[in-house]
């Protein structure tokens, strides 16, 4: 039987089917017009904290695909339980064993859409992004929409000037260590009462993440601790 | 031996199992039984003594074995079904029976959901080997038991094949959901589970073993009688029971294919002359 191979017939339809589908707000697009590796772009979903958002993912089409399952990961920077924010690894049982040969690289990516509007911190990537989720929801939908912001270009707070001048105008606004802070989804004021004792600022950022000293969850950790931690 | 518990001897299974799962071929050529009666000489008497049961007293003399993958039952009967199309009587005829069957399907494989994009490549690969039975391919050759057997040890086509019955196996329970429901549990906890999640998951995923569920909504769907033979070292006068999945009057299908069951894996028995 010299055919084509079955990867290649399917790549080929998928991406063809995906450009004449307008209405999925989906793209998929060849990097270096190599067929088996691919980006996929979709927007992050309404009424989440990832609105807005414009997201990239690279795809790499195995060779034994659509027998085994495509490798995905975000490019995109996520904070989001079930993607991991350093390395944009996604955890994902379609991605793995629950993989079929039904799915397609269409209806993946607009799983990992739906991954975004309902996480699954019992079965975290980045544990401690699942265990801000789990303590104080609020501060985690705070720090996950500004890096839809940062990262995604979502619009800012305000929602009115999604410019990029009006963006701009908005980083600007943030010194560096409130950005850092920020995207660490903790408090200046947290954070300053630390450094205030002498401790270093990056230090401060990183114990106090890793402690989860966030919202709620903050008046659990006595000041002992942390500064315990913070001696280490 | 003949004392081992069930747990010792479904973990002696896998292990036989195990131990040639990623080296042997997808599917083998036909090995005596004899061999596999070796196997099991130094292990547990029972298996043995069913073994003996089986060519001595059903006179079954080979054992054609597919790889421990989780695809083994759709593998082996894959090639039952078209290795029995190819030795029939009534080639021409039987052959065009089959086509306008796998034609017939798409339209439950459409109703169940399926995309034509997603399973038109795995229909097109099992309608031309079973169109190769008599129309010969543009090289000049129709198939051969040979050409058969090669084509299933080819990774892209055996895997075809078995993806487009998987689809069609979880498209006849999706359209029929009254005939299924009742029967339906996940076969890793053991608990309730919805039939979308029971095909999404644990019949059109690859490598995801058939229980009879999936055997018979397939076996109804290729309208085919089949026979699984349990060999499972249970047995307490040494017989095997044979279980008949039966989709047409024995008269129009004697001699049906007959797969060997062994706890976790489904090989062929044949009988050669």
């Amino acid at each position: 039987m010299a055919m084509e191979s079955a990867r290649m017939r399917r790549v080929k339809k998928e991406i063809l089917d995906c450009r004449n589908d307008k209405s999925s707000n989906i793209s998929i697009d060849m990097i270096d017009d190599n067929p088996y590796h691919l980006k996929g772009t979709f927007f992050g979903p309404e009424e989440t904290a990832y609105e807005g958002g414009r997201y990239d993912v690279d795809i790499v089409v195995p060779e034994s695909y659509p027998f085994q399952p495509v490798k995905m990961k975000f490019i995109t920077k996520v904070y989001h339980p079930n993607i991991s924010s350093a390395s944009g690894a996604i955890c994902l049982d379609i991605l793995k064993d629950a993989w079929s040969p039904v799915l397609t690289l269409k209806s993946t990516l607009i799983s990992l859409q739906s991954l975004l509007c309902s996480p699954e911190p019992n079965d975290p990537q980045d544990a401690e992004v699942a265990k801000h989720y789990m303590t104080s929801r609020e501060s985690f939908n705070e720090t996950a929409r500004y890096w839809a912001q940062i990262y995604a270009g979502a619009p800012g707070k305000g929602g009115g000037d999604a410019s990029a001048a009006g963006k701009e105008k908005e980083a600007a606004g943030l010194s560096e260590s409130s950005r850092a802070i920020a995207l660490a989804g903790l408090s200046e004021e947290h954070v300053n009462k630390f450094v205030d004792m002498g401790f270093g600022f990056s230090k401060v950022v990183e114990t106090l993440s890793r402690l989860n000293y966030r919202g709620d969850n903050a008046k659990n950790i006595t000041n002992e601790r942390v500064v315990e931690k913070l001696l280490e | 031996m003949a004392d081992l518990t069930p747990l010792e001897l479904h973990q002696m299974t896998q292990d036989l199992l195990h131990n040639s799962a990623s080296d042997r071929p997808l599917i083998s050529d036909s090995a005596l039984l004899s061999v596999l009666r070796e196997e099991y000489e130094r292990g547990s008497g029972s298996f043995v003594q069913q073994i003996d049961f089986l060519s001595n007293i059903r006179g079954f003399t080979h054992i054609r074995r597919t790889r421990g993958d989780g695809d083994c039952f759709y593998r082996s009967l894959a090639f039952a079904w078209i290795s029995r199309l190819l030795h029939s009587k009534n080639q021409t005829l039987d052959v065009a029976k089959a086509i306008s069957l796998l034609d017939s399907t798409l339209p439950t494989l459409e109703a169940a959901g399926f995309e034509k994009m997603v399973y038109e490549d795995f229909h097109d690969v099992i309608v031309s080997i079973v169109r190769q039975i008599v129309v010969p391919e543009p090289s000049g050759a129709t198939l051969s038991p040979a050409l058969l057997l090669e084509a299933f040890q080819d990774a892209e086509v055996s895997n075809c094949i078995v993806v487009f019955l998987r689809f069609l196996t979880s498209a006849t329970i999706k359209t029929d959901p009254d005939s299924y429901l009742p029967y339906l549990f996940d076969p890793e906890t053991g608990d309730d589970i919805s039939l979308t999640d029971f095909c999404n998951r644990h019949v059109e995923a690859c490598g995801k073993e058939a229980d009879n569920v999936q055997i018979s909504a397939l076996t109804r769907a290729l309208k085919l009688n089949i026979e699984i033979a349990y060999l499972d070292g249970h047995s307490a006068d040494g017989s095997v029971n044979f279980v008949p999945f039966q989709n047409l009057p024995e008269s129009d299908m004697p001699n049906p294919p007959i797969l060997l069951y062994r706890p976790g894996h489904y090989d062929i028995l044949e009988k050669q002359p």
